[in-house]
C-alpha cells in the first residue's frame, strides 16, 4: 500500500524537522549543562563544548540540525555566558568573541556534515556493491547448477543411444565415452583415440585410420573414416567413423566430437553392387575382346587359308613330270600377294591399337601410386590384403603417361591380389618405389602369393593361369611399359611370393 | 589320292566353289586344277544359283556370306530343287553350326586353312555320294519312262502282278479272260525290259519308293 500523502508528509516533517531539533537539542543541552558544571573551574566562558554539540549535530543530524546547533548555542552563550550574563546584549569588548565562536561553528557545522555526507556515500555505495555481489554469486550458483543439470542430462541422453559415441581434446586424447562405446569395445577406452581404438580395428584397417586421424588434427577437418571394428561378440563389423572439431569464437580448436555409425549392411549391399558392376564390366569387357579377337583372326585366316591352298597347289605343279614352272611361278605370286595381304591385316590391327601421339608428362611417381592405392583401398579390404608402401623421398619427377602408368600398376596391383587369393598366406602387397641408375626410376610390386610357375613365359599375349583370364594383362603392361623406353620383369621371392619390377626413364 | 570322276560316259565331275574372297576362290581352282580337277567359282550365293544347269559334282561353300549364313543357302538349295552335296568351309567352326549344317545334310566341315588332303577327301567323298546319287536318278528316269509306254491296261496288270496275285484273280478282278491277261503280262515284261516277275516287282518297289520320296 502506497504511503498516505499525510503519512508521507510527516515522515518528511519527522526528517526534516524534528530528527534536526530534538539532536540539535540534545547535544546542545549536554554541553550547556557540561558547561554550567565547568563554569567555576574555568574563569572565562567555554565555547569548546558548544563547538562539540554543533560537530555532533551536523555529524548525526546534518546540515540544519548544526545549524540549529549553532542557533541554540549562540543564544545559550550570549544568555548566559556572555557579560552582560542573563541579557541577550552583547558587550562591547565580547561582540568579537562572539563572532568568532558563530564562524568557527558555522566553519565546523560545514566540515562535519559534508564529512558526514561523503562518508554515507562511501557506506551506500560499499553496502550497493555488497549486495550486488550477493546477487551475482547466487546468480552464478544458479546458474551452475543449471549447467551441471543440463550436462549430466546431456549425459544420460548419450548414454541412451545406441551408438559409440565419444569426445576428446584438442589434441586427440579421449575424455569422454558414452555407455555404449564403453560396453561394445572390449579394451579400456582411454589416452589418445587412435590408440585406444587400435585394440579393435581390423590390423588392414588400422594403419589408415591412425594416418588420416592424424592428417585431421593437423588439419583440424572433419574426419571421416570406414573402418572394420571388432565388437563385443568377436565379430567385425564395418564402422563408418566420424568426428567434428569444435573451434571456440576466437578459432581456437577445442575439442573433437566423435560417432560410430554401423554401416555394415549398407557395406554389404554396395559390395554387392560393386561385384555384380564388376562381373558385367568383365563380361562385356570379355565379349567385346572376343569379338574383336574373332573379327581379327577371319580377317588374317582369310589371306592366309589362300596362301596354304597356293602353297598345295604350287608343289602339285612342281611335282608335276614334266614340272609346269610356269603355273608354279604364278602361283608363287599368289602366295607372295596374299602373305602381304595377311601383313597388312596386322599392320592395321597393329594401327588400331596405336595412340595417336605419346603423352609424356612430368609426374610425381610417388603421387600417382598413393592415389591409386587409394583408389584400391576398398577392394583390398574386401580381400584383406594389407597394402604397405615403401617409397623413395628422392625420386625425380619422371615423364609418363599417367592413365598407361597407372594402368601398367593397377595390373600389378590386382594381379597380385589375384595371386594371393586361397593362398593361406598372409595377404601382403608391397609397393616400392626408388632410383634406378642414374636416368632411371623403378617401382616394385611384391606380392606374398602362390610364386610364379612360368617367369619367362607370363609377360606373353594369350598367356594366363586364371581360369577366366584373358592373357593380356601383363603383355599390355609390358606393351606400356616398353613405349616408356623402360623394362618389366618378374623375380620370384625368397618368402615365397612374386615381385614385379619395372623401370622408367626421367626423361622421355 | 585324287578323287577322280565316279562314272564313266556322264559328264565330268566339277567342284563348285562359292566364297565372297575372290583370293580363296583362286587359290581353291589354282589347287584343284593342279590335281586335275574342274572347278568353277562363284562370288556369292546367288550368282550360283542363277547358273546352275544341274551339272554334276559338289559344293564348297563358306559358311559366312554376305546377306546369307551357309545354313540358309542350304535351305534355299533344297527350295530350288538343287540336289548337291555341300562341303562347308569356315575359319571357326562352332559346334552348334556344325550339327547344324551336318544334319541338313552338308557331307563335311572344313576349318579355314584346311589341308590338302583333307580337302580332297571331303570331295571325293562328295563326288561319290553326288555319282550314287546321279546313277540312281539315271535308273529312275530309265524305269520311268518305260513305265510311260505301257497301256493304262498293262498298268493296271502290272500292279496287281506286282502285288502278288495270280492270273486268275487278275482276270477275275478286271473281268478279262485269264488269256488276255497273261497276253498283257508278256507285253508289259517285254516293255519294262524285265527278266523275271521278280525283276518286275524290283521295278515297281522302286518307283514306289521314289513316289514316296
Amino acid at each position: 500500500m502506497a504511503p498516505t500523502l499525510i503519512e508521507r508528509l510527516s515522515e518528511w516533517i519527522i526528517e526534516h524537522c524534528v530528527k534536526p531539533c530534538a539532536v540539535a537539542g540534545f547535544f546542545v543541552l549536554v554541553a550547556f549543562l557540561w558547561t554550567l558544571y565547568f563554569q567555576h573551574a574555568i574563569a572565562y566562558p567555554f565555547p569548546f563544548l558548544f563547538l562539540g554539540a554543533v560537530m555532533g549535530s551536523a555529524w548525526f543530524g546534518g546540515i540544519l540540525s548544526g545549524f540549529l546547533a549553532i542557533g541554540m548555542s549562540t543564544v545559550l552563550i550570549d544568555y548566559f555566558l556572555v557579560p552582560p550574563l542573563y541579557s541577550m546584549a552583547v558587550a562591547q569588548k565580547s561582540q568579537t568573541f562572539v563572532a568568532a565562536f558563530i564562524v568557527c561553528a558555522i566553519a565546523i557545522a560545514l566540515v562535519s556534515s559534508a564529512q558526514r555526507r561523503s562518508e554515507k556515500a562511501i557506506r551506500d555505495a560499499r553496502d550497493q556493491l555488497e549486495n550486488r555481489v550477493h546477487e551475482r554469486t547466487a546468480e552464478l550458483r544458479r546458474s551452475n547448477q543449471e549447467l551441471e543439470e543440463s550436462g549430466r542430462r546431456l549425459r544420460m541422453w548419450a548414454d541412451a543411444i545406441p551408438q559409440p559415441m565419444w569426445s576428446a581434446q584438442a589434441h586427440g586424447s579421449l575424455d569422454y565415452c558414452n555407455q555404449h562405446l564403453i560396453d561394445s569395445i572390449p579394451c579400456p577406452m582411454e589416452g589418445a583415440l587412435d590408440d585406444a581404438l587400435a585394440c579393435v580395428l581390423h590390423p588392414v584397417d588400422e594403419r589408415l585410420f591412425r594416418e588420416a586421424w592424424r592428417a585431421a588434427l593437423a588439419a583440424e577437418k572433419k574426419f571421416e573414416v570406414e573402418a572394420r571394428v571388432l565388437g563385443a561378440d568377436g565379430e567385425y563389423r564395418w564402422f563408418l567413423i566420424r568426428s567434428i572439431p569444435q573451434h571456440s569464437a576466437d578459432g581456437r580448436l577445442m575439442r573433437w566430437f566423435g560417432i560410430h555409425i554401423d554401416i555394415e549392411q549398407q557395406y554389404r549391399e554396395r559390395q554387392g553392387l560393386i561385384e555384380a558392376h564388376d562381373e558385367l564390366s568383365r563380361s562385356a569387357r570379355t565379349l567385346s575382346m572376343g569379338e574383336m579377337a574373332a573379327s581379327i583372326a577371319h580377317e588374317l585366316n582369310q589371306p592366309l587359308t589362300a596362301v596354304v591352298t597356293h602353297a598345295y597347289a604350287c608343289r602339285e605343279w612342281l611335282s608335276m613330270q614334266p614340272a609346269n614352272l610356269e603355273k608354279a611361278a604364278a602361283t608363287a605370286d599368289k602366295i607372295v600377294q596374299e602373305s602381304t595381304r595377311a601383313g597388312s591385316v596386322v599392320s592395321r590391327v597393329r594401327a588400331l591399337f596405336r595412340t595417336e601421339a605419346p603423352v609424356r608428362l612430368p609426374t610425381d611417381l610417388n603421387r600417382l601410386i598413393v592415389d591409386l592405392v587409394h583408389l584400391q583401398h576398398d577392394e583390398a579390404a574386401r580381400r584383406n590384403v594389407a597394402i604397405n608402401l615403401l617409397l623413395a623421398d628422392d625420386l625425380p619427377a619422371v615423364e609418363l603417361d599417367p592413365i598407361q602408368v597407372q594402368q601398367v600398376l593397377l595390373n600389378l596391383i590386382n594381379n597380385g591380389m589375384d595371386a594371393m587369393t586361397n593362398t593361406g598366406n598372409p595377404s601382403e602387397l608391397t609397393i616400392r618405389s626408388q632410383k634406378h641408375g642414374q636416368n632411371e626410376v623403378r617401382v616394385t610390386v611384391e606380392d606374398s602369393g602362390a610364386g610364379l610357375a612360368a617367369p619367362a613365359r607370363i609377360f606373353e599375349p594369350f598367356f594366363t593361369t586364371k581360369p577366366h583370364g584373358m592373357g593380356m594383362g601383363l603383355a599390355i603392361c609390358r606393351s606400356i611399359v616398353e613405349s616408356h623406353d623402360g623394362r618389366i620383369w618378374a623375380t620370384p621371392r625368397d618368402s615365397g611370393g612374386a615381385a614385379f619390377h619395372f623401370t622408367l626413364r626421367v626423361h622421355a | 589320292m585324287s578323287p577322280q570322276p565316279a562314272t564313266a560316259g556322264s559328264a565330268r565331275q566339277t567342284v563348285f566353289i562359292v566364297d565372297d574372297d575372290p583370293a580363296i576362290c583362286e587359290g581353291l581352282c589354282n589347287l584343284l586344277e593342279s590335281v586335275g580337277l574342274s572347278a568353277e567359282r562363284f562370288g556369292s550365293a546367288e550368282e550360283f544359283i542363277a547358273q546352275w544347269h544341274d551339272q554334276p559334282g559338289c559344293l564348297m561353300l563358306d559358311a559366312r556370306l554376305p546377306g546369307m549364313t551357309g545354313v540358309e543357302f542350304q535351305e534355299k538349295l533344297s527350295q530350288s530343287g538343287i540336289r548337291i552335296p555341300i562341303i562347308f568351309m569356315t575359319a571357326h567352326g562352332d559346334v552348334p553350326m556344325v550339327r547344324k549344317v551336318m544334319k541338313a545334310g552338308a557331307v563335311e566341315f572344313l576349318t579355314k586353312p584346311f589341308e590338302k588332303e583333307e580337302m580332297l577327301a571331303a570331295i571325293h567323298h562328295a563326288f561319290q555320294i553326288d555319282g550314287s546319287y546321279r546313277s540312281g536318278q539315271r535308273q529312275l528316269d530309265s524305269l520311268q519312262s518305260r513305265l510311260n509306254m505301257l497301256t493304262p491296261r498293262e498298268r493296271e496288270v502290272m500292279e496287281l502282278v506286282t502285288a502278288g496275285l495270280l492270273n486268275k484273280q487278275i482276270a477275275a478282278q478286271l473281268n478279262l479272260s485269264e488269256i488276255t491277261v497273261k497276253l498283257h503280262r508278256r507285253h508289259l515284261l517285254e516293255k519294262m525290259q524285265a527278266e523275271s516277275l521278280a525283276d518286275l516287282v524290283k521295278m515297281a518297289e522302286k518307283i514306289r519308293t521314289s513316289r514316296i520320296e
